[in-house]
């Protein structure tokens, strides 16, 4: 089971409102490469990993993407807390607003509802790890262009922080694939599905 | 990457030798091992070969790494400090940034000895960071209660509220 703790896992502290960075951010709360999306696809895939290592991985994974959520919801909420009708009109998030209000909604930057279209739970070994690397890429490169388009100083220091995570997620994820391969018939490692063929 | 690049910067990979000044390094903290004969069709990641060299917790929380090897900043802007820095609330999210990473190793790693070693002595500290600070400042989760004079764990701030503002969160030790 889960409990929860009440505290961030990275401090975020934003004075500034901009509904518009605020837009771009919430990609990463329920867009493709989102953090709703990691954890929900490390803690669905972990079900049908074959070894310890592997279930542990993606438990703990899973896990902190969930605080990874927080903190993105943390600071799409700071970034709107305070904004005003005038401020919501001059960032042209109008569509947002008439739905969503100030709330937090899982969606992309570009408005599409976050869904499991973006995530695979395959049963499939190496597919489901190749996928969770793949995964931590893309995360990786949507926080680089949050950089690229932020000049908040508040809010680039969460996302630098969120950034490294993406890497050091990967290296375990390489490393439980090395795991995985080195386990399996050296001649043929495609022999069969350690997930399903036991 | 190009052979003649590495070898012109000998330090870009780590090796211990005249071009490294890490502190405490060992031959190759950025590098990791690889087979020297692997099955065709796999991705192979190297090996994180130690769990050390390892930055200090407060720094670990800081640059979002407890391992300088895997330290690979976007256009190599680092953060200088986090918000809470030097805080009750900053050493607890510290020592549990450490605590976590250092499990995530271990996942992979659960033989190294050394690194779990470093666990238990993280995993004290963090008990009693936390301990320390929901007695000054209420409850991080809702079994810190049993000392408690009044149910205390719905009381603001929550955490996507800080603003660091907040006297409770952000006194420097």
């Amino acid at each position: 089971m889960f409990v929860y703790e009440k505290k961030l896992q990275y401090p975020v502290k934003v004075a500034n409102t901009n509904p518009r960075l605020a837009m771009t951010i919430l990609t990463q709360y329920g867009g493709p490469d989102g953090e709703l999306g990691a954890s929900l696809r490390y803690l669905s895939q972990r079900y049908t990993m074959p070894y310890d290592e592997l279930k542990g991985l993606l438990t703990d994974i899973g896990t902190e993407e969930l605080g990874h959520l927080e903190m993105i919801g943390t600071l799409v909420y700071q970034l709107t807390r305070n904004m005003s009708v005038e401020d919501v009109k001059k960032a042209g998030i109008d569509s947002y607003f008439v739905d969503h209000t100030a709330g937090i909604y899982p969606q992309s930057a570009g408005g599409v509802p976050w869904s499991a279209g973006g995530m695979q739970s395959s049963g499939d070994t190496i597919a489901d790890l190749t996928e969770d690397m793949a995964a931590e890429q893309k995360a990786r490169k949507t926080y680089d262009n949050i950089l690229r388009l932020s000049d908040d100083p508040d809010v680039n220091n969460v996302i630098r922080f969120l950034r490294e995570r993406e890497i050091v997620h990967f290296q375990r994820f390489g490393e439980a694939l090395r795991l995985v391969t080195e386990r399996q018939d050296k001649r043929n490692i495609y022999a069969v599905n350690p997930g399903f063929d036991r | 990457m190009d052979e003649k690049l590495i070898r012109k910067d000998p330090s870009f990979f780590g090796r211990a030798g005249a071009g490294d000044k890490t502190p405490g390094a060992e031959p190759g903290w950025k590098t990791g091992d690889l087979p020297g004969s692997a099955p065709l069709a796999a991705g192979y990641v190297p090996e994180q070969r130690s769990a050390r060299p390892v930055y200090e917790a407060a720094d670990a929380l800081t640059r979002g790494t407890l391992f300088p090897g895997l330290d690979l900043p976007f256009m190599n802007v680092v953060n200088k400090d986090s918000p809470y820095a030097g805080t009750h609330l900053g050493e607890l999210m510290a020592i549990s940034f450490v605590t976590h990473e250092l499990t995530l190793y271990l996942d992979t790693h659960t033989q190294d000895r050394e690194a779990f070693e470093l666990l238990r002595n993280m995993l004290a500290l963090k008990k009693e960071a936390h301990e320390r600070y929901a007695r000054l400042y209420g409850p991080v989760s809702a079994d810190d209660m049993p000392g408690g004079t009044a149910f205390s764990w719905t009381r603001s701030p929550w955490p996507w509220e800080t603003t660091g503002k907040e006297p409770d969160a952000n006194v420097r030790i």
